[in-house]
């Protein structure tokens, strides 16, 4: 049975793999085209129209933008590879699970495509790692995990009310900015900066900025708040997803 | 020892009056206090055992409980009460094909239906020439699938289907596609499967094939045998 879930999970992610980039001449190509646009138009934009006081911002906002792109694509890849299989949760069963952990190995696939191509800049940019790197783990670990329990919950919804996708959109589209992606959080009023403790992603990123660039600031604090949301989080999508997969058959 | 025991088994489902999978609709009709469903008993009450290599044919109309019946013993739908038991390997064939992906080839359609199937990888490789020979679509292994026609489509996918080790099979007019020449090889298929000792539930409108094959036949009607 184990051996099942695990072929199964292997299956589908090679299958979602093969299905994105199927077709298009540039083929795995677009999921690092798809960030380096963002990050090329940003760049842009906030490095020679509007300058904010950041040294080595091109890899501050890249880095961001990678931990971004990972943690939209997650979700909304999840909900639509949940909806796309709509036809065989009616007609066989397999763990359910399997549906989402499987599309967020695809995702992360491409995260780490774009994770080494952050590398080349930072080889080029003259930024080596140091002892903070061994942070990094950690960071993806939590990015990982986060993901896939927030892809549990709105994937699973998502198949109940349709609107839910919608929703979400709107919500990236706001967390993007609400979230110190392309600013430094230097820039926010100093009494504003614990709301940002409330923000998984703004901990993430910080974190992932402080491991191989050094930057910013990681205490016991937020490395215990960032351990503390993942675990709820992930603990909390999972079960809500196990109690909801009993229905899926009957609301597709 | 059955190689099925079902007992006392319920199913109903809520049919809404307009469709509500907006949260709109859900969060006004909560509001407005309407309950706008109906409940529809699929399934009332059912026993059944099945022995170990029987086969059993399951005829009746439409909205008579058959396919829910097999959806519950395939662990796609959970009972409102009841018990189901299940001794040995299940294999549900409700539809073929499942995972079907036109983008893709025949190749990596067999792998991806294969597996959802539970076979391993390797099983697959080992038997890959076998189910492309059985199919008879040799030439088309590379081809997408959405070159295929209906009756390649149903060829191919019935012929990764018999590939499955399961003691128990659940099947669902499944034989309403293809052309004749199909047909008769399900038929040899299934007379394989009865002389292997294999459990084999057949739900089907058509009476002949039923009570050629079946050694009991029940007939559901309003959600009872």
């Amino acid at each position: 049975m184990s051996s099942y879930y695990t072929n199964l999970i292997r299956q589908f992610s090679l299958t979602d793999f093969k299905l994105k980039y199927h077709g298009s001449v540039l083929g795995y190509l677009w999921s690092l085209l798809n960030p380096l646009l963002i990050f090329g138009t940003l760049y842009l934009v906030f490095s020679i129209f509007m300058r904010f006081d950041v040294e080595n911002y091109h890899l501050f906002l890249l880095l961001g933008i990678v931990v971004w792109t990972f943690f939209s694509e997650s979700t909304l890849n999840s909900m639509q590879s949940l909806y796309s299989k709509s036809n065989i949760l009616k007609k066989i069963y397999f763990p359910r699970t399997i549906v989402v952990i499987a599309s967020n190995f695809t995702t992360f696939f491409g995260f780490l495509l774009n994770l080494f191509v952050f590398f080349i800049f930072m080889f080029f940019t003259g930024v080596g790692f140091s002892l903070q790197t061994f942070l990094l783990l950690f960071y993806v670990l939590c990015l990982f995990f986060i993901s896939l329990g927030m892809s549990y919950i709105l994937s699973a919804l998502n198949l109940r009310f349709l609107d839910i996708g919608h929703i979400w959109r709107i919500f990236l589209q706001i967390g993007f900015w609400i979230t110190p992606i392309i600013y430094p959080l230097s820039l926010i009023p100093e009494q504003y900066h614990n709301y940002f403790l409330l923000n998984p992603l703004y901990l993430i990123i910080e974190g992932f900025r402080y491991s191989l660039l050094g930057m910013g600031t990681v205490t016991l604090l937020t490395i215990f708040l960032t351990l503390f949301y993942t675990i709820v989080i992930f603990v909390l999508g999972t079960l809500i997803y196990k109690k909801l997969s009993y229905k899926f058959a009957e609301w597709v | 020892m059955n190689a099925i025991e079902v007992t006392n088994l319920s199913k109903s489902f809520k049919i809404p009056h307009d469709r509500k999978t907006g949260l709109k609709s859900v969060l006004l009709g909560f509001l407005h206090g309407s309950s706008g469903s109906d409940t529809f008993h699929a399934l009332k009450n059912v026993d059944l055992q099945v022995k170990k290599g029987e086969f059993l044919g399951i005829t009746g109309p439409n909205g008579a409980g058959k396919s829910t019946l097999l959806k519950l013993l395939a662990g796609v739908l959970q009972p409102d009460t009841g018990k189901i038991q299940i001794n040995g390997k299940l294999s549900p064939f409700l539809e073929l094909g499942l995972g079907f992906n036109g983008e893709l080839t025949a190749e990596e359609n067999i792998y991806i239906y294969g597996t959802i199937l539970g076979l391993t990888r390797r099983q697959i490789k080992n038997r890959f020439q076998e189910i492309i020979t059985f199919a008879g679509l040799e030439k088309f292994v590379h081809t997408k699938l959405k070159n295929f026609s209906s009756g390649m489509l149903a060829r191919l996918a019935f012929s990764i289907a018999i590939q499955v080790d399961a003691d128990i099979l659940l099947v669902d007019e499944v034989l309403a596609v293809g052309d004749e020449a199909f047909q008769k090889k399900c038929y040899e298929v299934f007379k394989k499967f009865k002389k292997e000792g294999k459990t084999v539930i057949l739900v089907s409108h058509d009476k002949q094939i039923i009570k050629k094959f079946s050694d009991r036949v029940i007939t559901f009607k309003d959600g009872k045998i």
